[in-house]
């Protein structure tokens, strides 16, 4: 990996993080971080269709006429996000009990089509590939340390497993609501520490 | 290299070109995926047939199917040696908070229930969600009186009163939710599932009784004439 690629890769996974700076694909965020498996499993999930829609966009990129870059774009990401449902189907079913209902969402998950216009349609084949990692693995972070925060304060466990009493749960942060105020505190946090390093 | 130019044949080709590039490659996961994925759907089903009838997961059993025209799907289940393990119903109610509940019933032959499992369903995590464990513990005992505030933060504290429907009878006791006068207490602050999930726990119930109805009929007339049930090896 030279110089460049990892500056591509830390871009995504801190300083352009998709969910805490670039504030794109709240949708998921939200919705499917009610534990911190759950929301692991999304960003695995999207990293996964991002890294190879990015590449895939990227070697078509001089291939596909302007006027039709959207729907071809569109195309190649439904492609994977299919594929990615049928595999977890067959291969991770108790996976594709908690998340079956989302996956389809990632086709319209705005981080994906935003890299690809951004990113992907611009650039060459690997800086794409590190793109899409950075930005996957900073979605996947982020969900994850939401999903983790609303399962302690929400159901007292992490990861599952149980460490709180059941007399400090809260239920209001496994119900929508408590995922913005979690998200809300989560992103002052990160600003904070952002605008701290200048 | 320069990017194609947006003429009217190059898009038309490139578009064409990618869709049905996409739509072999999908066409070839589709085949390779649809084994496992009947083979996990049948499991499952298996798993939930005996889990409702009480037998063991090792157990083997064989089912002959009767589909309702609602989509309720009967199930005689038999072991291996052809003795009957009893008759589950797969009902469904699309009238949950979230969208379709799918519950698998199990019945004695009076029509007592034997055991339940939520299938398939989309309500509320915490709330309408645990509909699968909550219709089966025994009554819960707390009486504390609790503010709006904590309420709101922690919930309601689950009331004191029966939720328990393993070994009830739909058709000899008031199956509806406390609220509506019956004897069954909802899962606490989500009524709307509890409805339904009643509301397709009866269904089942009365399939199941218009289905030995049926039997004795038939059985009456001659053995041969099943209608349109068709028989499957569920699990060997």
């Amino acid at each position: 990996m030279n110089m460049n690629n990892l500056k591509v890769f830390l871009n995504g996974l801190i300083k352009e993080n998709p969910t805490f700076v670039l504030l794109l694909g709240m949708c998921p965020t939200l919705g499917t971080t009610s534990s911190a498996i759950n929301g692991m499993s999304m960003g695995l999930a999207t990293t996964f269709v991002l890294i190879c829609s990015n590449v895939v966009i990227a070697l078509l990129r001089n291939l596909i006429p302007d006027k039709v870059h959207i729907p071809a774009y569109i195309v190649v990401i439904a492609s994977f996000v299919t594929a990615v449902q049928m595999i977890m189907q067959a291969y991770l079913p108790d996976l594709y009990k908690t998340l079956g209902l989302f996956i389809p969402l990632i086709v319209v998950n705005c981080i994906i089509l935003g890299r690809a216009e951004a990113f992907a349609a611009k650039n060459g084949a690997v800086p794409s590939f590190f793109d899409g990692l950075g930005m996957g693995l900073g979605f996947t972070l982020a969900l994850t340390l939401l999903g983790a925060l609303r399962e302690l304060l929400g159901t007292g466990t992490f990861f599952g497993f149980s460490v709180l009493p059941a007399s400090t749960n809260m239920l209001v942060f496994v119900l929508a609501p408590g995922a913005f105020i979690t998200l809300g505190f989560l992103i002052a946090i990160f600003n904070a520490i952002n605008a701290k390093k200048g | 290299m320069k990017r194609l130019k947006s003429s009217f044949k190059n898009m038309v080709l490139v578009l064409t070109i990618i869709s049905l590039v996409a739509a072999g490659l999908l066409a070839i996961i589709n085949r390779v995926t649809q084994g496992p994925i009947d083979a996990i759907t049948a499991e499952n089903q298996a798993l939930g047939i005996k889990a409702v009838l009480d037998l063991e997961p090792a157990d083997s059993i064989i089912c002959t199917t009767d589909t309702a025209e609602n989509g309720t799907i009967i199930f005689h289940v038999c072991r291996a040696d052809g003795t009957s393990a009893g008759t589950a119903v797969e009902a469904a109610d699309g009238q949950g908070f979230g969208g379709e509940i799918k519950v698998l019933v199990g019945f004695a032959e009076n029509g007592d229930i034997k055991g339940y499992q939520v299938m398939q369903h989309s309500e509320t995590p915490g709330l309408g969600a645990r509909a699968n464990e909550w219709f089966r513990t025994a009554t819960s005992a707390n009486t504390k009186e609790v503010s709006p505030v904590s309420k709101l933060f922690f919930g309601n504290p689950d009331p004191a009163g029966s939720h328990n429907i393993i070994g009830m009878n739909p058709g000899k006791s008031n199956f509806t939710v406390s609220k509506d006068g019956g004897e069954v207490d909802a899962i606490t602050a989500s009524t709307i599932t509890s409805r339904a999930f009643l509301r397709t726990v009866q269904n089942a119930y009365y399939a199941f009784m218009g289905s030995t109805a049926a039997d004795a009929v038939s059985g009456a007339t001659t053995q041969a004439d099943e209608g349109d049930a068709s028989t499957e090896v569920v699990n060997e």
